[in-house]
């Protein structure tokens, strides 16, 4: 199963919310982290974010048994190891 | 003043007093600092070679960049620059010609700002002069604009976009850890970086809690 952790800081909360709004996946809360999980691979559109390239490209804070397949200006795809 | 009650902290160093590099053109290191910029010279020592290696006769000089903290330069007389001087680098090193320019910069001094409308104010006094502004970034929480001095160096000068939160602390040390963890392994990457610190998050984070303002005793 696919895992992320994003921390929750305000650049961060596009992510966060984009994630949440997939019934897909299921968005639970570890301290101050949000936790993405799904069943399947994790795709993120970084527009729908609305995130500036800077918070994108550092905005994942962990992999869960996870490695990330794609991470450019269009997604984030995170999939299980 | 500090008792026998109240013993000092652990972490007691109060910033940066000077961070010093050689010049080898003090005309254009002092028109940069002093004149586009308007940092005070605040100090100098003109001092004979001395010690036990052969030492040439220098200047050492100080400009004020705020806080109490002061930026330094070394001015060597008959003091030749080494290296290719074509070669990226600056003026206290030449690297390999092929060094890519994000390792080069990587080595660079950010001064604070309080503001936009002070960010915007530098950013004015460097366009109109020899040293324009390279680029202005709006980083995760600054926002940045950089330039080079005369002498080769990356200057950055930043503005806060909101205070750091004590989570991204806790997030820093997390990092932190897993980095030297998986550093000390083969063929360190983001990767096994981002699954250690994952495992760090579910151990130390899950009972976390943010801190509450000390109360004033």
């Amino acid at each position: 199963m696919p895992r992320f952790f994003v921390l929750r800081v305000p650049e961060n909360e596009g992510v966060v919310e984009v994630a949440a709004n997939d019934p897909a996946n299921t968005v639970d809360q570890v301290g101050p982290y949000a936790r993405v999980s799904a069943a399947g691979p994790i795709v993120i559109d970084r527009r729908a974010t609305g995130c500036r390239h800077a918070v994108w490209y550092s905005a994942v804070a962990g992999l869960q048994d996870s490695h990330i397949t794609q991470h450019d200006k269009d997604a984030l795809r995170v999939e299980a190891r | 003043m500090t008792d026998n009650l109240t013993p000092k902290p652990v972490h007691r160093v109060r910033g940066v007093d000077h961070a010093a590099f050689p010049t080898f053109d003090p005309n254009a290191t002092v028109r940069f600092y002093r004149d586009v910029l308007k940092f005070p010279v605040v100090h100098s020592i003109c001092a004979a070679g001395w010690g036990p290696e052969k030492h040439p006769d220098f200047i050492h000089f100080f400009f004020d960049i705020g806080g109490g903290d002061r930026l330094a330069f070394f001015y060597y007389f008959g003091w030749e620059p080494a290296g290719d001087q074509e070669a990226p680098g600056d003026a206290w090193a030449r690297l390999p010609m092929d060094t890519p320019v994000f390792f080069k910069n990587s080595r660079h001094i950010a001064l604070n700002v309080a503001d936009e409308e002070d960010l915007l104010e530098y950013r004015k006094r460097l366009d109109e002069s020899e040293w324009p502004v390279e680029m202005q970034v709006m980083h995760e929480t600054i926002e940045s604009i950089y330039t080079h001095d005369p002498n080769g160096y990356m200057l950055e000068i930043t503005r806060q976009l909101r205070p750091v939160t004590p989570q991204e602390d806790l997030d820093a040390q997390l990092t932190i850890e897993a980095l030297c963890d998986v550093a000390a392994g083969e063929h360190p990457s983001m990767d096994q970086l981002l699954n250690r610190k994952a495992e760090l998050i579910v151990e130390r984070a899950t009972d976390w809690e943010q801190p509450q303002p000390k109360e004033l005793v």
